[in-house]
This record gives structure tokens, C-alpha cells and sequence, in this order.
């Protein structure tokens, strides 16, 4: 019993790494980054549930609308601010970008830290979950229901973003973007919107994943750069390429982790997301499921 | 007379910074030592994300290795401190290799997560391993002796840190105006173009995390001297921004610009002292703000200003009197 409880939990910390690394996924492939500041769109809106939910006593659902709401606008705001001056900088060459871009976002990752801490503090704070019961029992199993809940909410997450990139208009122009900009733009996609959609979706996908989170792990400022890594481990494992693959890579890496973390040393899981990194970059760095793409010149 | 002052900023620095050292409280001087520290630090980092264009979040925790390795030869073995620090850059450079030759076969931006995925590893290490690192109560570090004479207070240890500086200076130029060190720019401007004019890339890769890991290695055993204690604490991701700071607001790719980047932030958390959200937020700005406005630094500003000489780093080009018939290769960005 003890496993299937166990197996419960880290499919749902699994689920979390995925919408975490799905946001850092659709961020990598548009503009070729790591996004630092990723994590702190997780912190941020959980902590935009917990001002509207706990603070202005509006009803949870509304409450958490108005904050993913709120998460996808900072999304789309950093973006303008921080990353879009830099990538439309032509006195920079390619390289140069990337690492300008890159710190940007690690500059963007502890603002809003900074930012979130005036207010807060150093003290935890929890969100309530979305369900009045805790539990619910299956069988002999007993499973909290805010962990069905994130599982659920993450498989119709990766389903709808699978069919969004497949179907709509603009997952196409994203798609198209993301394979090749200049082309992009010379059939007539505005790629500073796509850009924008880009980032207002990922945030939104690491927001969602910060509203469910929050009744389990408690809000911190520093929660956010401690999922960060493991998201990253996440999309590793999934290879930065696809939206499934990411899903997978993230139920892999929670699953594996609460059985490192129970039957070889709890201090362990601490150490496990990047230890999942280094092995699988230096290794296999397309991921699990991807492909080796030749290199841009 | 001011040409020769404009030619030799950095001589002028260190003349500064001994002069000003007869005449400080104790507050001053160990604001000082963090100051040359510190310049050690970001000239080691701007070796690697300036010059070769390689991320490398691992800097806080290279400074963690070589914090540790000489605080523990000197306490536990006895070693005197003229061996244990270079001993600490050396430990801190062959975990730099081991890094470096697996990290050859990531490019870029994996390379950013594969450091960052180090650093904490050691962070992890540092916290766990308690009989030896004393985990997150930290560890007290002995003074150096040096002929019999304990270097125990900030004055005295003053010294060693800016002759230790002023050595790590000497190496930088030295590096970079090397055949090593031009190699580093023009892997940054493109690595197959690079590995196509005859650089072994690889080897190249691996001697600039080594180097640049043996700068953050002294640095954080000359760190350990001005904090007397250390912990895991002073090592996380915020030292590494921290420094990434310095390189940027400074100027990357500039002999000078660590100068003047390690200046200006080694005092500006002392302002914000007790108010870690203001240090963050302050922190953050600054790096966005600067790669936004002024990617080059304030090294760049000065310089395209005319105040101080532009750097030239081929020997060729330094030599010749008149810069603007250079065709050698000229280490600035476009």
C-alpha cells in the first residue's frame, strides 16, 4: 500500500516539474534560452491566489482566474521590458544575445524575488486547496484530493497545449516561429506577438503549476527557484523538443525521486534534480525521447 | 603626465588602494580586502563569460572549493597558508577540468544548467557532510602565519590579499594578451571558424573553466580570510549573480572593467546591509538594466568616452602608434 500511496505522490510532483518545465520548454524553443526567471512566475502567482483567495476573501475559483490572469500579463510584461530591448539589438552579435538574454532573465529572477520579499518575508504562508475534503480513498488507498487534482489539471494542460500547437492558427505561428524567425517574418507573422503570446503562455503554465503547488509545499519566496531546477531536470529528460516529452520527463523524474527519496535517503531528493541534469546533458543531451539535430552554423 | 596616469589605471588602483590603507578604521579596510577579493573573483569570471563566452554558474561554488580546501589544510593538517592557497586555486581548477571536459560536449546554454546544476551539487555537499565541512553551522578559519608572525586582523591581512591581487592582475593581462587568450575571444565570436584557423577547441574549453575556476579558487581562500568563518551560506546562487554583476556593470571582455564593476558592488550591499530583498531587487536591475543600456559596462562607456585608452590585447596592436591601421585581432565587441 505503501507504494501505491508513494506512487501517487510522485506522479503528482511529477506532474508539477512538467507544467514547470512545459513553460521553460515553449520558452527554449522560441528564442533558444534557458529562462531564469521561470520559477518566479510559479511564486508570483501563487502568491496572486493567496492576496485575492486569503487576503480579499474573493472565491477561490475567481481567485485563481484573476491570478493566472495576473501571471500570464507578467509573463508578457518581463518580456517587453527585460528580454525584448535585448533581442532586438543589432548592435549585438548572435552570441553575444544569447548570453545577454540569458543573464537578463537571471536579473529578472531575483527582482521579482526581491519583489515578492518586502511584502512577505521569510515566513511561509499557505494557500487553501481547491477542495473542502483533504482525502479521498480508493480501494485502501488514500489520496489527497489537491494531488488528483494536479494530476488532472496536468494531463488536460498537455493534452490542450498538444492540440493548440497541432490545430490553432496561432500554435502554428508559434511553431513556424520557433523553426525559423526570419522565414516567420517574411511570410507575414509578426514575431514580436508571438513572442509575447510565448512568454504569456509559459508563464501561465508555471503559474498553474504554483496555484495547484501551493497548498502542499507552502508559499516562499524562494519557492520558486527551487522548482526551477527541477523543471529544468524535467525538460532534460524530455529533451526540450516536445510538449509530451516534457510530461513524461517530469512524471519520470517525480516518481523516481520520492523512491530515491524513501528508500535510500530523504536528504538525497535535495540533490536529485540536478544530478539529473548533469547526467542527462553530458549523456544524452537530446533527451530521452528526442533526436540529435544537426547544429546551426 | 595624465597620459601616463590614463595608460596605467591599473598601477594607479593598486597605489590607491595601498595608500589609502595607512589611513582607515577597521570597518574601511575589511570593505577593502572584500573590494580585492572580489576583483580577483570577477576577473576569473570575466576570463570565461567575457573573454570566452561560456556561462559558467559555477563560480560561487568554485570560490566554495577553494574556501574550504584552505581553511581545512590549514586547520586540520597545519599547512601554512603560503601553500594552502595556491593549493585552494588548484583544487578549485581540477574541479573547474572535470567540469569543463564532460561540459565540451554541451554548448551554451546547456552548459548554464549543467553549471548550475554543480553548483548545487557542492552546496548540497557543503551542507551534508558535516564531519568535514561542518555543514550549515560553517567552519572558523585560522590566520596565516607567515615567519612566525599570526596575520590576525584586517590590517595585517590586507597584505597578503593585494599582493595576492596584484599577482592574480599580472596573470590576467598575461593571459589574455596570450595566444591562449585569443583563442578565448574568437571561440565566443564562433566556435567553427575558430576550430577551422587551427584552435583546439576543446583543449581551449577546458583551459578556460580551468583558469577561471583557479581564480575563483584564490579568491574564495582570500574570502575566507576577511570572513575569519565560512559557511555554505556564502557560497549560493546569490554570490554567483552577485558576480555575474560585477563583470557586466564593470564591463566584460575588459581588463578594467572587473575593477570597476568589484569597486562599485563591494559597497553597494554594505549600504543595503540587513535588507537582503533590496540587495536582490538592486542586484537584478542592475544586471537587466545594464545588458539592456550598456552591454559593454561602464569600461565601455569609458572608454568610448575617450578617458580611458581603449585595451588592445595582440601585441602587435599595442605597439603600433597608430590604432586606427590595426588589422590584428582587437578584442572588443561590435
Amino acid at each position: 500500500m505503501e507504494f501505491a500511496f508513494l506512487l501517487s505522490v510522485g506522479v503528482s510532483n511529477g506532474c508539477l516539474y512538467g507544467l514547470v518545465g512545459l513553460g521553460l520548454v515553449l520558452v527554449y524553443n522560441a528564442q533558444g534560452i534557458p529562462n531564469f526567471a521561470h520559477g518566479e512566475f510559479f511564486m508570483a502567482t501563487a502568491f496572486a491566489a493567496y492576496v485575492a483567495n486569503v487576503l480579499l476573501g474573493i472565491p477561490y475559483a475567481l481567485s485563481v482566474l484573476i491570478a493566472i490572469a495576473f501571471g500570464g500579463a507578467l509573463g508578457v510584461v518581463v518580456e517587453f521590458l527585460a528580454i525584448r530591448p535585448i533581442s532586438t539589438n543589432r548592435a549585438l552579435g548572435r552570441a553575444s544575445t544569447e548570453v545577454a538574454v540569458v543573464l537578463s532573465t537571471v536579473g529578472l529572477m531575483i527582482t521579482i524575488k526581491g519583489l515578492a520579499r518586502i511584502p512577505w518575508g521569510d515566513s511561509v504562508r499557505k494557500l487553501p486547496g481547491a477542495f473542502s475534503t483533504d482525502t479521498i480513498t480508493i480501494g485502501s488507498l488514500i489520496i489527497s484530493t489537491q494531488r488528483l487534482l494536479i494530476i488532472v489539471v496536468a494531463v488536460a494542460l498537455t493534452v490542450c497545449l498538444s492540440i493548440f500547437f497541432a490545430r490553432t492558427s496561432l500554435g502554428k505561428k508559434m511553431r513556424a516561429t520557433s523553426q525559423n524567425t526570419t522565414g516567420a517574418k517574411l511570410i507575414g507573422i509578426n514575431t514580436g506577438h508571438i513572442y509575447s503570446a510565448t512568454w504569456g503562455l509559459a508563464a501561465i503554465c508555471g503559474g498553474i503549476a504554483g496555484i495547484l503547488a501551493a497548498p502542499i509545499i507552502f508559499l516562499h519566496p524562494d519557492m520558486g527557484t527551487r522548482m526551477l531546477l527541477k523543471g529544468f531536470a524535467a525538460a532534460c529528460l524530455g529533451g526540450f523538443g516536445s510538449v509530451s516529452g516534457v510530461f513524461v520527463g517530469g512524471l519520470l523524474m517525480g516518481i523516481v525521486e520520492i523512491f530515491f527519496g524513501r528508500y535510500l535517503s530523504t536528504s538525497m531528493m535535495d540533490i536529485f534534480a540536478p544530478i539529473i541534469i548533469i547526467v542527462v546533458l553530458l549523456f544524452r543531451p537530446q533527451g530521452l525521447f528526442g533526436t540529435r539535430g544537426a547544429a546551426r552554423v | 603626465m595624465l597620459s601616463i596616469l590614463r595608460n596605467n589605471v591599473l598601477t594607479l588602483f593598486f597605489i590607491i588602494v595601498l595608500a589609502i590603507s595607512f589611513t582607515t578604521d577597521a570597518y574601511s579596510q575589511y570593505l577593502i580586502n572584500l573590494m580585492l577579493v572580489y576583483v580577483v573573483v570577477a576577473q576569473g569570471l570575466n576570463l570565461i563569460l567575457g573573454f570566452a563566452g561560456m556561462f559558467a554558474f559555477a563560480h560561487g561554488a568554485f570560490m566554495a572549493i577553494g574556501a574550504y580546501v584552505s581553511a581545512l589544510l590549514m586547520n586540520t593538517l597545519g599547512v601554512p597558508y603560503l601553500i594552502a592557497l595556491p593549493m585552494a586555486g588548484l583544487a578549485a581548477a581540477f574541479v573547474g577540468c572535470v567540469i569543463g571536459i564532460p561540459a565540451i560536449r554541451v554548448s551554451g546554454l546547456y552548459l548554464a544548467m549543467v553549471t548550475i546544476g554543480v553548483s548545487e551539487i557542492v552546496q548540497w555537499v557543503l551542507r551534508h557532510w558535516k564531519p568535514v565541512t561542518g555543514g550549515t553551522d560553517g567552519m572558523l578559519v585560522a590566520s596565516p602565519t607567515f615567519f612566525g608572525v599570526e596575520f590576525s586582523d584586517d590590517f595585517q591581512s590586507f597584505y597578503v590579499i593585494f599582493v595576492v591581487c596584484a599577482l592574480m592582475t599580472v596573470l590576467a593581462q598575461f593571459v589574455i594578451r596570450s595566444r591562449l587568450g585569443r583563442a578565448f575571444v574568437a571561440i565566443r565570436e564562433g566556435e567553427i571558424a575558430a576550430q577551422s584557423s587551427g584552435i583546439n577547441v576543446a583543449r581551449t574549453k577546458v583551459f578556460a573553466f580551468a583558469i577561471s575556476a583557479f581564480y575563483a579558487g584564490i579568491g574564495g581562500s582570500l574570502f575566507s580570510l576577511t570572513q575569519h568563518y565560512i559557511n555554505p551560506e556564502n557560497f549560493n546562487l546569490y554570490q554567483t549573480i552577485m558576480q555575474f554583476c560585477m563583470v557586466i556593470v564593470g564591463g566584460s571582455a575588459s581588463l578594467i572593467g572587473p575593477f570597476i564593476g568589484a569597486v562599485i558592488l563591494t559597497w553597494l550591499p554594505e549600504l543595503l546591509r540587513n535588507a537582503q530583498a533590496f540587495q536582490e531587487i538592486g542586484f537584478g536591475l542592475l544586471l537587466i538594466v545594464f545588458v539592456i543600456f550598456m552591454p559593454r559596462g561602464l569600461a565601455g562607456l569609458l572608454i568610448s568616452r575617450n578617458i580611458l585608452p581603449r585595451e588592445r590585447f595582440s601585441r602587435a596592436a599595442r605597439l603600433r602608434k597608430k590604432p586606427e591601421a590595426s588589422t590584428s585581432v582587437v578584442v572588443e565587441r561590435p
